[in-house]
């Protein structure tokens, strides 16, 4: 490859500028400075709006349109290549129905109504109703009668000013994402596994495993470019390397796999101890012993803790909905429950009533030998018997296949990597899950290792990047820090200049309890922010309703107009991915920065903007004075004085305070990183927007999200959460946090690759996350109070966790599993892709995929339209018993992409109760021709 | 007079009867080649159980029973600008692809025979059965052009694979390592023409701008191999040789090539 | 004078309110999935049960080399036994689409005297034998029911029932054939259908009978007459109308003296 010499000049003056400022860049992620062609469009890096894997494109924009997009050949994650979503970026901001300006639900004179319809209003009108509304709720419920619906597709800048916003502002933690649904239960086994958040190995792992297991995650459709990379791998040794699909169906990961094990849903907690019985009782050479010894703690929790639903006398529950619900408080230990809870002493028929469904998350240290214990049950006999997913195939074969895939695990010198997305996270035992996958890992020491791990991946573009690291749920703060924790109160405040004593320790409303807490009209405002949660809620015609027919007031902001724009109250239009500056975090923790490559249709406005704007309208001492909090002694305090002692005046507004401070009025603009790009929020962009105060929007008059990133990234400085600099970002293709030194860090916690692991100076590894490092003592059955505290500085821990059935299990009146999930073509609730003609035409409704038996056993045919009903709602959708996904007998599938068809009426709101991530992956119905 | 009169009727009569054979053969000539023109359908896709297309034209009586039997709207009765024989049903798969109902509702109700069960039975030990088999169906073959099919760019796209019916059967996914990005893999949609149907699913879904995989009828987009050669490991293969036909020979006489040997020298 | 004018077109209104009830039914079946009449004039599946087929386009198709399925001939010996045997050519008038058309055509003719000044195109009322003829003889030559592939009564159907696409051409040209060259030029002396359904059903039961007693010679009838020739012993002598009379009854509903009615041919006469 030839470069010639302008290119030359170019990348050398990026390299000597990166030099400037203390950073070494790997040479082949060096990106070139946007091109513009003799044609007249404009070539710049960018990142895929899709899925949690990163792919980096690179857009063309002609007339102040994007006009074409590639992959960008450059980008570590897919070199050029991308999967059919990503091939559409260039369309999806120009759907025909796209929203461009506020529209607000009016009566016939003009006023706000809950039952008007749809009209377009100013800006000021918009937050003028909006400021009304919020007022009204914080007046009469206080800051938790305020929420925000967040997302796993927030920028970095949108969660973090976001955040900033309800947490330091509005003293609110009623900040919950979407990626609540998505990948919470990934995070609290994180947490209480390592301490830290986040995998340690990255997408190289792919290329350097012989065995890769994928445990309910169907990555040829969901994470395609990543499966292009698990295919190669296959290819370049066929026999050596060994695939393995666990699913409780066939989809199209099983093409390519040697190993195809279809279970029965939730008995992948089985499958875990069984792989771990075999290590265990019938292979203990297998054992890591010294890594075991030096780096792990044995640990176990608590199995009464409820399935996150609703007490089952919550008033707006059916009957039929209580049959389930009532789980909630006691369920009867079934004949399974009875072998795989024996150790607790329960036998078939017990009732096992739900204790610590408040301390759900509470768990111990116990020895090995109690550890051993507790696995006994788990033989190949029981565990193939229990888990069997599929009434078509011989038990012996099944048998085989489980004994195979636990020999290839403990087989020495052969590397595995366990991949999981939805099937595990998506579950009312989730948390365990995820703890049996680093269980396994850990025991054999194919854990934090080039091609060993344990590896979950995630499904939004910046899950990780934002939801997580920024800490937009309603428990955390920057940099895996947790409101509950008064140190890490203390670090926030000061880093964001706040009175001490403002960050609200209580913990705010997960996802689910928002849909809740709005039935129950605790909280009476709410705003949606990138994302559609009324379509992608289980249960959904409880929250449906409550939007329409309660008190309240919600606000969508969004770029079409989806089901939760629908049932809102006011609408808001923004600017999509490519018309703002943005950056993302991938599943590798990879952080990708973009520049806003065009101006916003009509007078759509960034999320940022709308964000920061309404904080304007609200000074110190509406906010800051002392509060009522339902559930905290005391409230909150009057910080007003300590804010005066500060240098604030009450009469500032948040917009002062937190967002236009000195330190942010530091970072000018126009600045040479964004030479020949636009900045909507910063300055304007020409289109002489009118804005919320009735003047023309002309910007901030700095450079707000660099300001923000650079404020950000302190939060995690030194602590293994470090970035770099903002303009760093904008020259590379990304780097995986944390970056030290301008280097960024391949496998975590292995003292050979991260440096936070090396200054530890404890051996090979360090496990040096700071969470929950100090717990209990105990044994199978329980925390012994009297045994003291353990301290586990620099170790993981590995859990036992048992078997348990889910909540809601196939009966003679709902004889049927329904299992939910996505399709390649569609991304999330199809807003953006079903507006792509060319994806609506490829995949243009949602289907029920069953097994062909079922389909004449319930006198449907192919094709047939069929109600599909649950205990919950009911939804219509046509028959599919071929395509991608073969369902066992007794299960079918529906994809919740589909307006048309809003599977998610059907669904059951249980969730983890550790962390509230709910089961969208089980339910039961019954079917039916409609 | 009266023969000038006789004479003139008699003239007249044979002006008659030429103009009449005049105008017949004008007429029909004209009629003949309208229906030649009008028949001529060879990118046509027909419904499935249709019999060939030469057959089919002839036996369909275009009553549109079978049109109005599809579920999905399909099927459409061919007008002036459709390049097919008028009247006839037929489908673009682009626009409404063969949905493939297993119990194929269009092919029973036709009164002529033009789409016949027989065509797609069922067949259960290899013997017919009176039930249609949809999986039998012979309405083309998809053909992929791997120009500009994105699956063979590397996009990792295969939307024709999983809007396939008989997914993993009439098409599968080739896999080929990626040696520019020395990382990823293709894999490649690959269409088995035993088992695809031709109902065009897959053209439909197909993301592109123009149709990278699109239904052909069975004899544009086949080959066929002499019966004179036959697979030495396929046994299935001999089947052929039940059609074969006596080899036809031309007589010529070897006196005659002899006897043509000046051309070999040289001119002086 | 309602009464009267109802009179005077009784059988005209029942004859359109069939031809268009037909349509409907055959419209029915595409648009709204209705069972009654699916298909189309060539051949109609009734009632799911069985089918009626139109024994002209079975003998062009076996002229081109395929026999029908028994169910298809099976409906053409029906139609064929039922006009043959009963109600004579009555499929051009009572039932055919494209009579409305060149009904239509002719009153306009008529209304705007387009008749007088015409003479330049004369054709033979015997040429639709001739056509018929050449149809069953090209059909093996092209290897098509040859009359199928112009015919403009499957057209109109299912240029209505389908949407025309182009096929709206050969409608118009027929219609604009008849109201601009020749009187009755379509159905009169070209249809070959017609001249099957005259030559096949010479022997039907159903026919005009005259009563040369009654008749005041007032021509009423010829004036609405589509095959003038068959009307040659108006006021002549008593009889049943033969030939190509396609038992439309305009000349019994217009007749005010009587002199023409329904009748059932007496063979023995």
């Amino acid at each position: 490859m030839s470069i010639n010499r302008r290119d030359f000049v170019k990348t050398t003056a990026v390299a000597a500028a990166a030099t400037a400022v203390g950073m070494t860049i790997p040479k082949n992620l060096l990106a070139s400075a946007p091109d513009v062609s003799e044609g007249g469009w404009r070539w710049d890096k960018s990142v895929c709006r899709f899925c949690g894997t990163g792919c980096g494109i690179m857009l063309a924009t002609k007339d102040g349109k994007i006009v074409a997009v590639k992959g960008d050949p450059a980008a570590p994650v897919n070199r050029g290549l991308n999967c059919i979503k990503g091939y559409f970026n260039a369309k999806i901001m120009y759907g025909a129905d796209r929203l461009k300006q506020p529209l607000m639900r009016l009566d016939s004179n003009g006023n706000f109504s809950k039952n008007g319809k749809f009209k377009p209003v100013s800006w000021k009108v918009a937050y003028d109703e909006m400021e009304k509304q919020m007022r009204r709720s914080l007046d009469e419920l206080g800051p938790t009668g305020i929420a925000v619906f967040g997302s796993g597709q927030y920028t970095v800048q949108e969660g973090y000013a976001m955040a900033k916003l309800m947490k330091a502002g509005f003293r609110s933690n009623n900040l919950d994402p979407n990626a609540r649904h998505c990948m919470a239960s990934a995070v609290v086994g994180f947490i209480q596994t390592f301490g830290i958040d986040e995998p340690a190995g990255c997408y190289d792992d792919i290329e350097l495993t012989d065995t890769v297991v994928t445990w309910g995650a169907n990555m040829a459709e969901m994470h395609p470019v990543l499966w292009s990379r698990v295919t190669d791998r296959k290819l370049s040794d066929p026999d050596r390397v060994k695939i393995i699909n666990l699913s409780t169906y066939t989809n199209r990961c099983s093409d390519l796999a040697d190993i195809e094990i279809i279970f029965k849903p939730h008995t992948d907690l089985a499958i875990w101890n069984y792989i771990a019985r075999e290590i265990v009782y019938n292979n203990p050479e297998s054992m890591d012993q010294d890594f075991i010894d030096k780096y792990m703690q044995f640990a176990t929790g608590f199995v009464d803790t409820g399935y996150g639903m609703r007490k089952p006398d919550h008033k707006g529950f059916t009957d039929l909905e209580r049959q389930t619900v009532k789980k909630e408080v006691s369920k009867i230990i079934s004949k399974e429950e009875a072998v795989t809870l024996g150790y607790l002493g329960y036998k078939e028929g017990d009732t096992l009533e739900m204790k610590h469904r408040a301390s759900a998350n509470g768990h111990w240290a116990i020895t090995f030998e109690e550890f051993k214990k507790g696995l006994e049950p788990y033989t190949l006999n029981f565990v193939a018997g229990l888990a069997k997913g599929n009434p078509e195939e011989d038990l012996a074969s099944f048998r085989v296949k489980l004994k195979l895939l636990a020999s290839l695990y403990m087989e020495q010198n052969r590397k595995v990597v366990s991949f999981w997305t939805m099937g595990m996270n998506q579950h009312t035992r989730g948390v365990w899950v995820n703890e049996q996958a680093y269980m396994v890992h850990f025991l054999l020491g194919k854990q934090a290792k080039p091609g060993n791990g344990a590896f979950s991946l995630t499904g939004q573009p910046s899950a990780c990047g934002t939801a997580r690291e920024v800490g937009t749920f309603s428990h955390r703060l920057p940099a895996d820090m947790v409101v509950a924790n008064p140190k890490h109160r203390e670090v926030s405040e000061k880093l964001w200049k706040l009175p001490a004593g403002t960050i609200n320790p209580k913990v705010g409303t997960h996802i689910m309890k928002i849909f809740r807490d709005l039935e129950d009209e605790k909280i009476k405002f709410a705003w949606v922010n990138v994302c559609n949660p009324f379509m992608g809620t289980a249960n959904a015609n409880h929250w449906l309703k409550t939007a329409r027919k309660m008190d309240n007031f919600i606000v969508v902001s969004d770029s079409y107009p989806g089901v939760s724009a629908k049932v809102a109250d006011l609408v808001l239009p923004v600017a999509m991915i490519y018309e703002k500056w943005g950056a993302y975090g991938n599943a590798e923790r990879r952080t990708q920065h973009w520049k806003q490559q065009v101006v916003p249709v009509g007078s759509a406005m960034p999320d940022l903007w709308q964000y920061i704007e309404i904080s304007k309208r609200f000074k110190l001492k509406d906010v800051w004075g002392a509060k009522d909090i339902p559930g905290l002694e005391g409230g909150l305090p009057d910080v007003l004085d300590k804010a005066r002692d500060m240098g604030y005046d009450p009469e500032d507004t948040l917009y002062d305070v937190l967002f236009a401070n000195e330190e942010a009025k530091s970072y000018a603009w126009p600045d040479p990183i964004g030479e020949g790009f636009s900045n909507t929020e910063a300055a304007g962009d020409g289109r002489e927007i009118i804005g919320t105060n009735d003047e023309e929007w002309k910007g901030y008059g700095f450079f707000i999200h660099k300001y923000l990133w650079e404020e950000y990234r302190t939060f995690g400085e030194g602590k293994a959460h470090d970035y770099a600099d903002f303009d760093t970002y904008h020259k590379v293709r990304g780097l995986k946090w944390p970056v030290v030194d301008g280097k960024e860090t391949q496998w975590r916690f292995n003292s050979k690759y991260d440096p936070y692991a090396r200054k530890e100076d404890a051996g090979e590894f360090a496990f040096y996350g700071k969470a929950l490092k100090s717990i209990l003592q105990g044994d199978l059955r329980g925390p012994i109070p009297s045994k003291g505290k353990k301290d586990l500085t620099n170790r993981a821990k590995i859990f036992f966790r048992p078997y348990m059935d889910p909540p809601e299990m196939p009966d003679a009146a709902f004889p049927l599993w329904l299992c939910t999930g996505r399709v390649l073509e569609h991304w999330h609730s199809g807003t953006m892709t079903m507006r792509v003609p060319e994806l609506y035409r490829a995949v243009p409704e949602a289907l029920c995929y069953m097994h062909p038996d079922d389909a004449s056993e319930y006198n449907v045919a192919q094709g047939d339209l069929i109600w599909i009903d649950s205990r919950r709602g009911k939804v219509k959708a046509h028959v599919e018993t071929r395509g991608r996904n073969r369902m066992p007998k007794g299960m079918i599938y529906v994809p919740w992409f589909d307006e048309k068809v809003l599977i998610n009426k059907v669904c059951l709101d249980a969730t983890d109760p550790q962390s509230k991530q709910t089961d969208f992956k089980k339910c039961t119905v019954k079917i039916y021709k409609a | 007079m009266a023969d000038e009169l006789q004479n003139n009727s008699r003239r007249d009569a044979l002006k008659t009867l030429f103009q009449g054979i005049g105008v017949l053969g004008l007429g029909g000539s004209l009629w003949g080649s309208a229906a030649i023109k009008l028949k001529a359908s060879e990118l046509t896709l027909r419904p499935p159980g249709a019999l060939e297309e030469e057959d089919f034209v002839k036996a369909c009586i275009r009553c549109g029973t079978c049109v109005e039997a599809c579920p999905y709207d399909t099927l459409k009765l061919a007008t002036l600008d459709n390049h097919t024989a008028i009247g006839t049903p037929f489908f673009e798969a682009r626009l409404v692809p063969c949905y493939m109902c297993p119990d194929v509702p269009c092919v029973p109700v036709c009164p002529s025979g033009a789409l016949d069960v027989k065509v797609i039975a069922k067949q259960i030990d290899g013997h017919n059965t009176d039930e249609p088999d949809i999986r039998r169906a012979k309405m083309g073959i998809a053909v992929v052009d791997q120009e500009t099919c994105l699956a063979y760019w590397g996009i990792q796209c295969d939307v024709c694979y999983r809007a396939c019916p008989l997914m993993d059967e009439a098409i599968t996914l080739e896999y080929k390592r990626n040696e520019r990005t020395g990382k990823h893999a293709f894999l490649e949609p690959v269409v088995h023409s035993d088992i695809c149907t031709g109902c065009g699913l897959c053209e439909h879904a197909c993301v592109t701008e123009k149709a990278a995989i699109f239904v052909l009828p069975r004899e544009i987009a086949t080959g066929k191999v002499g019966e004179h050669y036959i697979k030495g490991w396929d046994k299935a293969d001999e089947e052929r040789l039940i059609n074969i036909k006596k080899a036809e020979t031309k007589e010529s006489s070897p006196e005659d090539v002899l006897n043509d040997w000046e051309h070999l020298l040289d001119d002086e | 004078m309602m009464n009267n004018i109802i009179k005077k077109n009784r059988y005209l209104v029942l004859r359109r309110t069939l031809q268009f009830g037909l349509l409907l039914l055959f419209g029915g079946a595409n648009w709204w999935g209705w069972k009654f009449l699916m298909g189309n004039y060539s051949s109609a599946y009734v009632l799911e049960s069985f089918y009626l087929t139109d024994p002209h386009a079975v003998l062009q198709t076996f002229a081109a080399g395929f026999v029908m399925s028994t169910d298809a001939i099976v409906g053409g010996i029906i139609v064929l036994l039922f006009y043959g045997l009963i109600a004579g050519r009555s499929f051009c008038s009572w039932v055919c689409p494209v009579n409305i058309l060149t009904d239509l055509a002719t009153w306009m003719r008529k209304k705007w005297r387009l008749s007088e000044n015409d003479n330049f195109l004369r054709i033979n009322r015997k040429t639709r034998y001739w056509i018929l003829g050449l149809g069953l003889i090209l059909s093996p030559i092209v290897g098509v029911a040859a009359f199928e592939v112009i015919n403009p009564i499957g057209m109109l159907h299912r240029g209505v029932i389908f949407g025309f696409g182009m096929g709206w051409t050969f409608v118009v040209a027929v219609f604009l054939f008849d109201l601009l060259f020749v009187e009755y030029g379509w159905c009169g002396h070209l249809c070959p259908l017609g001249a099957f359904y005259t030559l096949s059903s010479r022997f039907a039961l159903i026919k005009v009978k005259h009563d040369a007693e009654k008749c005041t010679l007032c021509m009423k009838c010829k004036d609405v007459c589509h095959e003038i020739q068959v009307l040659d012993l108006i006021g002549e002598e008593s009889g049943y109308i033969k030939g190509a009379c396609s038992n439309c009854g305009r000349c019994v509903e217009v007749c005010d003296d009587d002199a023409l009615k329904f009748s059932v041919y007496n063979y023995k006469t």
